[in-house]
């Protein structure tokens, strides 16, 4: 797979505070790749970095094959990358169409090309209808879109987007899912950070969790499962009356609702096992649940905190 | 890229009603009473400062060296007789009526004073012809006017007691009979007394008291008969009082223009930090636009608006009170002078927007500036009632510098000057102005770095 992008050993501090502490990572093109981490962990400096507004203390950003050191070079393959910021940074008071005719002309679509381009973004956005309207009068989750709309104009080759779906309902976040999928089907890399763990675990390639400025785990999903919580099963089994006595409380766990709880290393040889004990023990099974680990149980494990801290 | 920028502010501007009432309606208002209110101003004497005060002696007699002595001895004024020594000439020769009339027009000094030859043969003749002086003044400057006027008449009564003496005895003489040797012995005695008395340094300190008693008291009949004062304008126009009043308007015109340029410049500069606070400047800098060039857009927009404003003022002002905006002069230099004064007010407020940290410092910080350098260069208090210092004070703000140079358009023309000269003539306002600008871009510039990479 062609790398698009690179960051290898970013370091970089503001006074007393490490925001990178050598952080990397890797986007390759055509990928969808979400940067999860706790609030303060770096995921934001590291994006700013990329956008070229954060001056690295030490390391190495890659884009495009282009080693981005503030060189006059930096400014033509910058203009390859889309930017997404979290804040809705759009004009109130212009119109949608006047929103993605300055943003487009400032990323340097070419005044002949900026009319289909906008009539593209509306379309692709959902907001042809409301295109005359200053956007004030949008709700969140159209802001949200055509914040994305103005990021994307120019047909970056790769997009870096902070939190996309922040503080929208879910069914614009679906849409917004949908409307990135296009562009990635289109050619376009994206790395995005987000506090939707559940849907990064099901609609990005790859995850780079990252805390106190370092990547502390990337890959796939299931790469992330068993670099740490292993395969591992959490089985729940629920009773018709409360748990019965002399049952180890080092392999059960009692639940909500009298139910009881275990892991579960291999389901096949394990879990007839399971419903043996219980059996015996005078407990009658009404149902089970076998949950995998979530990203969220992955995430928890690795940095020690909730994704909302 | 700029014209980008200058669309969206544009636009923004446009659909931001609060703002444009601001910028457009609310200096207007302000304007409008100010006008109201000082352009039917009557002349009072009270608050004024020692005043220079040309004199011409066409008369070179006893009589009017004896009533410039006097004048220059009143405590509110101090004579000169000849132009300020300079490198280029270095004993300039004594005002005569026309170079005195010149200095007037063009702000040198307000007010002049011309004894016409013959002064002297007419002074203290009772019942003959009244003698006069030519009292030659600026009428933006309703004040000086009547205060000088009052003091010459304050001056005659205490110049030459002899010679009004000597005239009343002869008026005696001729219509009530001669009067008899010893009659004549003791008048030429007080004669005497009164000629010595009058060279004393004494009698000028006397004069001075009396005749600052008499400059508030604006045309007082007692004085009135003794010397007729001729009061001349120094500006084209023979309505003195209109020139009066419409010179007021425009001077009202310029200093609440200046102060509201001032203000508004402020106001569209905190767009800067409201763009910062929304993610904006953020997403601009990210985008293929530098700092130089967004901080130029800015100042570009900023600068237009402000002449906008400007003009819509200064039209307002013609239409409504008169005053005399559209001939080539005056349009010139006001086209001049508001270009810069633009530029420069819209640098400042960029510079204020890069050294506050939020909407709310910004604030502060431009008002209390605003209304302190609006105080002291006169854009709330006409600066001719203001003591001097006062009036070397306001050359360190903005509105003493744009102050000055409107003045020059609107009131201290030079006669016959063309349009090229009293454009040259605005020089020193338009480069301190132009240089103020550039000083402030150069700053803003500096501490905008914050926002750049980090």
């Amino acid at each position: 797979m062609t790398r698009v992008l690179s960051v290898s050993g970013a370091r970089k501090s503001f006074g007393d505070t490490q925001a990178l502490d050598g952080a990397e990572l890797e986007l390759h093109r055509g990928e969808w790749l979400a940067l999860l981490g706790p609030n303060g962990a770096g995921k934001t400096t590291l994006v700013r970095a990329l956008a070229g507004r954060v001056q690295l203390d030490a390391g190495e950003l890659r884009l495009l094959g282009h080693r981005l050191d503030g060189g006059l070079g930096d400014a033509e393959v910058r203009s390859r990358l889309g930017i997404v910021p979290q804040e809705i940074a759009l004009y109130p008071l212009l119109t949608a169409t006047e929103n993605l005719r300055a943003w487009g002309s400032l990323h340097g679509v070419p005044g002949s090309e900026l009319g289909e381009r906008v009539s593209w973004a509306l379309e692709w956005i959902g907001l042809e209808d409301r295109a005359k309207e200053p956007v004030k009068q949008f709700s969140g989750g159209m802001k949200r879109r055509l914040n994305i709309g103005c990021g994307v104009l120019h047909r970056p080759e790769v997009v870096l987007l902070d939190e996309p779906t922040v503080g929208v309902d879910p069914q614009s976040r679906e849409r917004i899912w949908e409307m990135l999928e296009q562009i990635r089907r289109e050619g376009a890399s994206l790395l995005l950070t987000t506090h939707q763990l559940d849907e990064a675990q099901q609609i990005c390639d790859r995850i780079v969790i990252i805390d106190h400025g370092r990547a502390v785990a990337s890959g796939t999903f299931d790469e992330l499962l068993s670099q740490t919580l292993g395969s591992r099963r959490r089985v729940t089994f629920s009773l018709a009356d409360e748990p019965p006595g002399g049952l180890s409380p080092e392999r059960w766990t009692t639940a909500d609702h009298g139910s009881l709880t275990c892991s579960v290393a291999d389901l096949a040889s394990e879990l007839p096992a399971r419903l043996a004990e219980l059996s015996a023990a005078g407990a009658k099974v009404t149902d089970l649940q076998i949950e995998a680990p979530s990203l969220q149980a992955v995430f928890i494990h690795l940095t020690g905190r909730e994704l909302r801290e | 890229m700029i014209r980008t920028l200058l669309g969206i502010h544009w636009v923004n501007l446009k659909r931001d009603r609060i703002a444009l009432a601001l910028t457009f309606v609310l200096p207007l208002v302000f304007f409008s009473i100010f006008a109201a209110i000082f352009g039917g101003m009557g002349g009072s004497g009270a608050g004024l400062g020692t005043m220079t005060v040309i004199a011409v002696d066409l008369d070179n007699s006893a009589v009017s060296s004896k009533l410039i002595s006097a004048l220059d001895g009143q405590d509110a004024i101090e004579i000169v007789l000849a132009p300020e020594p300079s490198e280029d000439d270095p004993a300039p020769p004594p005002f005569d009526r026309e170079s005195a009339l010149v200095a007037v027009r063009t702000g040198e000094r307000s007010v002049a004073i011309v004894v016409p030859e013959g002064f002297g043969e007419s002074f203290g003749k009772f019942g003959g012809e009244t003698p006069s002086v030519e009292l030659v003044y600026d009428p933006s400057n309703p004040l000086a006017r009547h205060a000088i006027s009052g003091l010459i008449q304050a001056s005659a009564m205490t110049a030459a007691p002899d010679v009004l003496l000597d005239g009343g005895i002869g008026q005696l003489e001729t219509f009530g009979g001669g009067l008899t040797p010893e009659q004549r012995q003791a008048v030429d005695g007080f004669k005497a007394f009164l000629a010595k008395a009058d060279d004393s340094p004494e009698a000028g300190a006397g004069a001075g008291e009396e005749g600052t008693g008499g400059a508030g008291e604006d045309e007082t009949p007692v004085f009135a008969g003794l010397v007729q004062v001729e009061a001349i304008s120094a500006m084209k126009s023979e309505d003195a009082e209109t020139d009066k009043s419409r010179s007021i308007i425009s001077y009202y015109a310029a200093g609440i223009g200046v102060m509201f340029l001032l203000f508004s410049m402020a106001g569209a500069a905190a767009t800067l930090l409201e763009e910062e606070e929304s993610g904006t400047l953020e997403r601009l800098l990210s985008s293929n636009v530098g700092m130089g060039t967004l901080l130029a857009g800015n100042w570009i927009f900023f600068s237009v608006v402000g002449f906008v404003q400007l003009s819509v003022m200064f039209v307002w002002g013609s239409a409504v009170f008169g005053l005399d905006l559209f001939t080539p002069h005056h349009l010139a230099g006001f086209i001049a002078m508001s270009l810069v004064t633009a530029a420069a007010a819209a640098a400042f407020a960029i510079m204020l927007a890069t050294l506050a940290k939020s909407r709310a410092q910004l604030n502060g910080i431009s008002t209390v500036l605003i209304l302190v350098m609006s105080a002291l260069g006169g854009s709330m208090v006409p600066r001719f009632v203001m003591p001097d210092f006062m009036n070397t004070t306001a050359l360190f703000t903005f509105n003493g510098w744009a102050l000055d140079g409107y003045l020059k358009v609107f009131w201290y023309e030079q006669p016959g000057a063309t349009l090229l000269q009293s454009l040259v003539s605005l020089a020193p306002q338009l480069a301190v102005l132009g240089g103020m600008a550039a000083v402030f871009l150069a700053i803003a510039r500096t501490l905008a770095r914050r926002w750049e990479t980090v």
